[in-house]
């Protein structure tokens, strides 16, 4: 029997795993570990926070008399220095170990940074954590020149808000369009033609050198010769995840931390959820999600692992991103899809592109028209065929096409 | 014990709909989003989600649920409770009456 469980990190996934243990009638031993100060919402650190509209208390996952009310021991300030599975345990930095029959991995990850010579200037920032977000607002000063590297999701959001905040900002990414993976060609193209329109001036290149200078920072970029100088710099690039523990455990980790369907790792007394796993599915490593409502789903499923309850149905992936004012929400798979099908007009108003394979949308990407995601999603996993041309009319209601496809 | 207010006609509001009623109509703190379940019975929530400002007038209405339209949080069609994060406070339901093909809203009141 399962007495004792204690979860590693207090992001979405591990506060996420933690609830759905309760939720499931666990009553043994819970605590949850985590080296903040309390468990914090990531999302906001590069839209309403970063601009300085929101505090961090408003960020708490959950409030602070939830911990006592789900009798969950909240060791915040604490960090995990080791596993010790032989021990049944968890070994924190002052040399305390907690016994645990289970233990939860929602160690996270952090912004990557790459080796680039003079990267570690304190100019150059990333975004990830609290203090992140902290540290690059002092930077966006009204007039301040702010060189964004990448024009992924973090960095098209950090740029947007910059913008608001008046920066003169500059975005360079050598893919055009970026996050074409996660959206589509046409919509990436779409989303990424929006910053220079709206005052932000784009260039497709890599940046080989950061160098500091009398008041500010210089970048060369590989597109040019003479170097570009900035006041702040924000890396968007990536993220790396933490699986410190998991290798010094000796757990199988490539790119991730490798969970089965269930979020057990090679180790069957340890499971792993959130950003710093990747899902091996009939023998094939998985792409890690890298998404909010992705992590927060991996708890329910490792919470359902551990208390041999049934799994919860799988779900098209989800995801949203803001910029510019508008709401950008993503479902399923847009990359490699046979044809896509456009509802609405993009830059007038509300659109969506669904993609397509084999006459079923299989992917979606709206802006600002959430419904159309949510119809999209259940199409998607209820395999339902629709009519494509009742699809791409911004006048048919999805629901009655929805209800209609359902029979 | 009051008549209520008449917000909408029932034809106003789709099955699997919702429509936000301003607080000046309403006279309660937040305006009152009117959602239309498949079933088509109507309820009534205070419309602003309690995690961020979507309001759940233009959320998806499923399952006894209204899901937040930003990050899909959801909420009790007849009790406000919030059942999943990023929201984690519940929001306030209310009486609503059909009569006549018209819909009455009792604010503050506790729907039965
Ligand atoms: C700026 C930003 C904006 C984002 N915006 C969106 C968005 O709009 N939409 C979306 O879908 N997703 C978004 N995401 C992604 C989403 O926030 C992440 O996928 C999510 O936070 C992953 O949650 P997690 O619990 O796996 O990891 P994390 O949130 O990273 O939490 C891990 C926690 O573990 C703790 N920890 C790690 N190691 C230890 C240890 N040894 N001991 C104790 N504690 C430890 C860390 O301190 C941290 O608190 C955004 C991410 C960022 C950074
Ligand atoms: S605004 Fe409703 S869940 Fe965020």
């Amino acid at each position: 029997m399962v007495a004792s469980i204690v979860i590693v990190g207090g992001g979405i996934a591990g506060v996420s795993t933690a609830a759905a243990l309760r939720s499931g009638g666990y009553d043994g031993d819970l605590t949850l570990v985590d080296a903040g100060e309390f468990p914090y919402d990531r999302p906001p650190l590069s839209k309403d926070y970063l601009a300085g509209k929101q505090e961090l208390a408003a960020l708490a996952l959950q409030p602070a008399e939830w911990y006592d009310d789900q009798e969950i021991r909240l060791a915040n300030r604490t960090t995990v220095a080791a596993l010790r599975p032989a021990e049944a345990g968890v070994e924190l930095s002052d040399g305390t170990v907690l016994p645990a029959d289970r233990v939860v991995l929602a160690t996270g990850a952090h912004a990557a940074r790459p080796p680039i010579p003079g990267a570690t200037s304190d100019r150059v920032h990333v975004l990830r954590t609290a203090e992140d977000a902290d540290g690059l607002r002092k930077a966006l000063l009204p007039g301040a020149r702010l060189l964004v590297v990448g024009g992924g999701l973090i960095g098209a959001e950090a740029a947007s808000t910059a913008l608001g905040l008046g920066c003169e900002v500059t975005l360079v990414d050598p893919l055009t369009p970026p996050l074409a993976a996660a959206v589509g060609e046409e919509t990436a193209t779409w989303l990424h033609d929006l910053h220079a329109e709206r005052g932000i001036s784009v260039l497709t290149a890599g940046v080989d050198a950061f160098e500091e200078t009398a008041g500010g920072i210089a970048a060369r970029l590989n597109s040019e010769h003479a170097p570009r100088d900035f006041d702040a710099v924000l890396l968007g690039v990536g993220m790396r995840a933490e699986t410190t523990l998991a290798e010094a455990a000796g757990l199988e980790v490539t790119g991730g931390i490798v969970v089965d369907a269930g979020q057990t790792t090679s180790n069957p007394a340890v499971l792993a959820v959130g950003d710093p796993t990747r899902r091996r599915v009939d023998g094939v490593l998985q792409r890690p999600a890298e998404h909010w409502e992705a992590a927060q789903h991996d708890g329910t499923r490792a919470a359902a692992t551990i208390l041999g309850t049934p799994q919860p149905e799988p779900t098209a992936a989800w995801f949203w991103t803001d910029r510019h004012g508008l709401h950008v929400e993503g479902v399923g798979r847009m990359a490699d899809a046979g044809h896509t099908v456009v509802r609405g007009t993009p830059g007038d108003g509300p659109f969506s592109v669904f993609a397509i394979d084999d006459g079923r949308v299989v992917g979606a990407v709206a802006v600002d028209d959430t419904k159309a995601v949510r119809a999209s999603r259940r199409m998607i996993d209820g395999r339902l065929a629709v009519d494509l041309d009742d699809l791409a009319d911004s006048g048919t209601d999805l629901r009655k096409l929805l209800r209609a496809a359902k029979g | 014990m009051s008549e209520g207010i008449r917000v909408a006609s029932l034809d106003d509001v789709e099955e699997g709909e919702g429509i936000a009623i301003s607080k000046e109509v309403t006279g309660t703190e937040d305006d009152i989003a009117i959602l239309r379940d498949e079933a088509g019975f109507c309820w009534a929530l205070n419309d602003t989600c309690t995690h961020e400002t979507a309001s759940l007038a233009d959320g998806w209405v499923e399952d006894g649920d209204v899901e937040c339209p930003l990050h899909a949080s959801k909420f009790n069609l007849k009790t406000g409770e919030v059942d999943g994060l990023p929201a984690t406070q519940d929001t306030v339901a209310h009486r609503v009456e059909v009569r006549d093909g018209e819909i009455y809203l009792f604010p503050n009141e506790k729907p039965v």
